[in-house]
């Protein structure tokens, strides 16, 4: 499971281009994200809604998306209110006051998860958000709650463009109860500019303090998918060819990253991790 | 004290001027208290004659304003006082205005965590509770920098804050900047001049491990001695932990500085309880120690749900949240290229060239205060084409860039829209415009060679020296009418066959500058911030396919005034103002 030490830190891609690694061994792989806060969805053939970026992950399994990857999909309509979309249709607009029954939804993200799990070799399953939300930590559904129902190993992504990362990655790992502490299996740093091997330093403190390895450093790639939600407008959101089918663009970008990041992510290790839990 | 004739200022006509620095107010040109043998401001030395004689040539006391302005009040039109009473009243005068400042240092948790904005508040706060404020920022990597009123480069950022301080920008707020020029190589500009390129482990092995320090104490020391608190600004996180002990930006100046320091973290991308934790607990205890308050910055929505993690994160490390600050929309200038993609919101649309090295987009900001205006970020053919006004902005590498136009096909997309909207070209930009650029001495490129240019204009293009020229300008419209101000950073000059843009004054009279080939609309010139008097902007404007003319010309200085003063109110409105004060030793 790809959790995120912010929003933005990179995890949509990253589970995308685990789905494609483990496509192209000609394994059965499909994605997973228990609850997505989006705008940007898109329309199953059987005609359910789901967040767009598990609609994505699925072409990147070779697989055709499908509610169950993405069961609640939360769309902000306006100050404090959303609606809720559960199972692929609209479920009632949520906000003060109109609370969602939160063991319906753990229900279904269950009920969900269970078939993708039941039809597949591998599931990449996505977080939500920071990881580490200690405010909200009672409330989670999509972060550790999922990756326990899952009996999931994580990797931890942070974003090192907006600085910070080493913080933000040990602060994460440190905020977590122990028993969700040990399900972090990795880090992963993303977006870097630059040359890698100043990194060396701070990547062997991190660690040391921690125990848990780091499965690489992927640099900035200007790669194109589509945006979750309006802070993807304030980054560089890469660019597309023109003409031709939008979907085919976007697989494109992402065989061109993921043939990059062979270079730079130790995928042996992401595999020892996946295969290690059977 | 009859030779006290009235407040002065700086007296610019004296042979002696400035005995101190530039701006000290001569008032009391020879000190009233000498010799007031206080170590904090002056020291013995050996004299001529082999004894001791109190030297005050280092003093800036008695030539801070409010400081002159006191003795003043007290001393004119009064007897000499006795030693004694003269005694009395500097320590009077060095209660209210002390000789060093207080001073608080603020750091994110990344970048982009809201540093900028917070100081330029606070600064704002302190000077309206009557206290003279100086902005600092040891280091700061950007390609947005202004030009003081002594020609001295420095951050905008740092500049902003000087405005929200009440106080004139100067190279000493802002005594390294760094601006990115190629992969890992950046101009190093040191007190308002540029120093040297340098790159990546040069400027981490040789300078901020070298020279560096004591330039930032040099300068830093310079303002502590003539404000009364000193806000200063951290850059990125401080807890980069493979460079922590080369960090110059961060804990290394909070140690130079001594100050007591606060963090600030963005809790808009979630993770800031992660983030702020992480942050204090990589520091080394005694960096940590520094640490006196946390701001939550950014927050869409209700405060009152963090209460739980709040309380978690005081426990945890034992420093005290100070406030919870809202998201605040403002007209300020960023800092960051980062924030360029989201500029884009329908209407008239101005196409900004997206340059790989683009510089200075500021001065784009001002053109989205005319209702209906766009601007927008392009770097595709598609982009340019359904542009209604295409601006080619500045670069910090005029000769790449004009390479990536081409090999993006953004030079021949500029080129078709000739005639049909107006096209400006901005510094970088108005180099690319012209016939060719020359570099006969490799200083653009790496080795000599001419370029070819859009040739859409006539004019030449020569990088002759290293050397930038910085300075501030005014002056008018060329083709009538309407005042221009703003600011020139450049390397390279530029002969013009076309008509001039704009007609500047300076020292040496009205000179032309900048080219306009106004049957084409093609426009080329090197002032920065043209666009922030309305007259050029308008004009410009009108030439788009602008369909709506707003009903009175915004003010753009004014603008950014009311934004300081709305971040400042918001600020003090949502933080512990009294213990901040307590943290910085203001006495109320």
């Amino acid at each position: 499971m790809v959790l995120g030490a912010t929003s933005g830190a990179g995890k949509t891609t990253i589970a995308a281009l685990l789905c494609r690694h483990f496509a192209f061994q000609g394994r059965k792989v499909a994605p997973f994200k228990a609850q997505n806060l989006s705008l940007n969805s898109f329309v199953t053939a059987s005609g359910e809604e789901m967040g767009i970026s598990q609609a994505y992950q699925a072409w990147a399994c070779g697989a055709e998306p499908h509610w169950t990857m993405n069961p609640i999909l939360l769309k902000p309509r306006s100050e404090g209110s959303m609606q809720v979309v559960l199972r692929g249709r609209p479920l009632a607009d949520a906000g003060p006051g109109r609370p969602v029954d939160r063991q319906a939804v753990l229900a279904a993200v269950r009920e969900a998860y269970a078939a993708v799990a039941a039809s597949s070799e591998v599931v990449i399953l996505e977080g939500a958000g920071g990881a580490a939300e200690i405010n909200l930590a009672e409330r989670d559904i999509a972060n550790m709650a999922t990756a326990e129902m899952a009996d999931a190993p994580v990797l931890l992504v942070g974003d090192i463009d907006r600085g910070g990362v080493f913080a933000g990655l040990y602060g994460t790992w440190s905020l977590l109860p122990p028993r969700h502490r040990a399900r972090v299996r990795a880090f992963l740093i993303n977006r870097f500019r630059g040359d890698a091997s100043i990194l060396g330093p701070g990547i062997r403190k991190l660690e040391e303090l921690t125990g848990v390895p780091c499965v690489g450093v992927l640099p900035m790639s200007r790669v194109r998918l589509p945006a979750e939600d309006s802070l993807d407008l304030g980054r560089d959101r890469g660019q597309v060819a023109g003409g031709g089918d939008m979907r085919e663009c976007w697989m494109a970008a992402l065989d061109e990253v993921y043939q990059m990041s062979r270079a730079h992510l130790d995928y042996e290790l992401v595999e020892h991790i996946v295969d290690g839990r059977r | 004290m009859t030779n006290i004739s009235g407040p002065i200022g700086p007296n610019e006509g004296c042979a002696y001027y400035p005995c101190h620095h530039p701006g000290q107010d001569c008032t009391l040109c020879f000190c009233p208290f000498y010799p007031c043998r206080d170590e904090r401001l002056g020291r013995d030395v050996e004299a001529r004659n082999g004894g001791l004689v109190w030297s005050c040539e280092d003093c800036l006391w008695i030539h801070r304003p409010d400081v002159a302005a006191a003795a003043r009040a007290h001393l004119v039109g009064a007897d000499r006082p006795a030693p004694s009473e003269l005694q009395q009243l500097r320590e009077a005068i060095m209660a209210k205005h002390p000789p060093q400042a207080s001073s608080l240092m603020v750091l994110g948790a990344t970048s982009g965590a809201g540093k900028t904005l917070l100081v330029a508040a606070l600064c704002r706060i302190l000077s309206d509770l009557g206290l003279r404020v100086a902005p600092f920022k040891s280091q700061n990597m950007s390609l947005n920098s202004t030009v003081t009123s002594r020609g001295e480069e420095i951050s905008r950022a740092q500049a902003l804050q000087a405005l929200a301080a009440r106080t004139e920008a100067e190279a000493r707020m802002n005594p390294v900047l760094l601006k990115p020029k190629k992969d890992d190589v950046s101009q190093v500009v040191v007190l308002g001049k540029p120093y040297r390129d340098m790159d990546v482990p040069t400027y981490y092995g040789e300078f901020a491990c070298g020279e560096g320090p004591s330039i930032v104490a040099e300068a830093f020391d310079h303002l502590r001695r003539r404000f009364d608190a000193v806000v200063i600004e951290g850059a990125g996180s401080p807890a980069e932990i493979n460079i922590a002990d080369v960090d110059l930006a961060n804990m290394m100046t909070a140690e130079i500085t001594d100050s007591p320091c606060i963090l600030v973290v963005n809790i808009e991308w979630g993770g800031a309880f992660a983030y702020a934790y992480g942050t204090l607990m990589l520091l080394p205890p005694e960096q940590r120690a520094r640490f006196k308050g946390i701001i939550i910055n950014n927050l869409h929505g209700d405060a009152t749900c963090l209460r739980p993690g709040i309380e978690e994160l005081e426990r945890l490390t034992g420093v005290p949240v100070l406030g919870v600050l809202p998201h605040v929309e403002h007209a300020l200038p960023d800092e960051d290229s980062q924030d360029l993609a989201s500029r884009e919101r329908g209407g008239t649309v101005v196409a900004v060239l997206r340059l790989p090295h683009i510089s200075n987009f500021t001065d784009f900001d001002a053109l989205e205060l005319e209702p209906g205006i766009s601007v927008a970020y392009v770097d595709d053919p598609s982009g340019v084409a359904r542009a209604d006004a295409i601006i080619i902005p500045g670069t910090k590498n005029t000769v790449a860039d004009l390479r990536w136009l081409r090999e993006r096909g953004l030079a021949d997309a500029i080129r078709r829209r000739r005639g049909e909207v107006p096209i400006l070209g901005v510094c970088g930009g108005y180099q690319m415009l012209g016939r060719e650029i020359a570099d006969p001495l490799g200083l653009e490129g790496d080795e000599p060679c001419t370029w070819e240019g859009l040739g859409l204009l006539r004019t030449a293009t020569r990088f002759d020296a290293y050397d930038k020229r910085t300075v501030q300008v005014e002056g008018v419209l060329a083709s009538g009418g309407g005042a221009v101000r703003g600011y020139e950073i450049h390397m390279g000059g530029t002969v013009s066959e076309e008509a001039p843009l704009f007609l500047l004054r300076d020292d040496e009279g009205v000179r032309a500058e900048g080219a306009c080939d106004a049957e084409n609309m093609v426009m080329g010139t090197y002032v920065h911030g043209l666009f922030d008097l309305p007259s050029f902007r308008q004009h410009f404007l009108s030439l788009a396919k602008v369909t709506e003319r707003p009903e009175g010309p915004t003010d753009y200085a004014g603008a950014v005034e009311e934004s300081i003063a709305k971040l400042a109110e918001v600020v003090r409105a949502n933080i512990d103002l009294a213990a901040l004060l307590d943290i910085m030793g203001v006495r109320q």
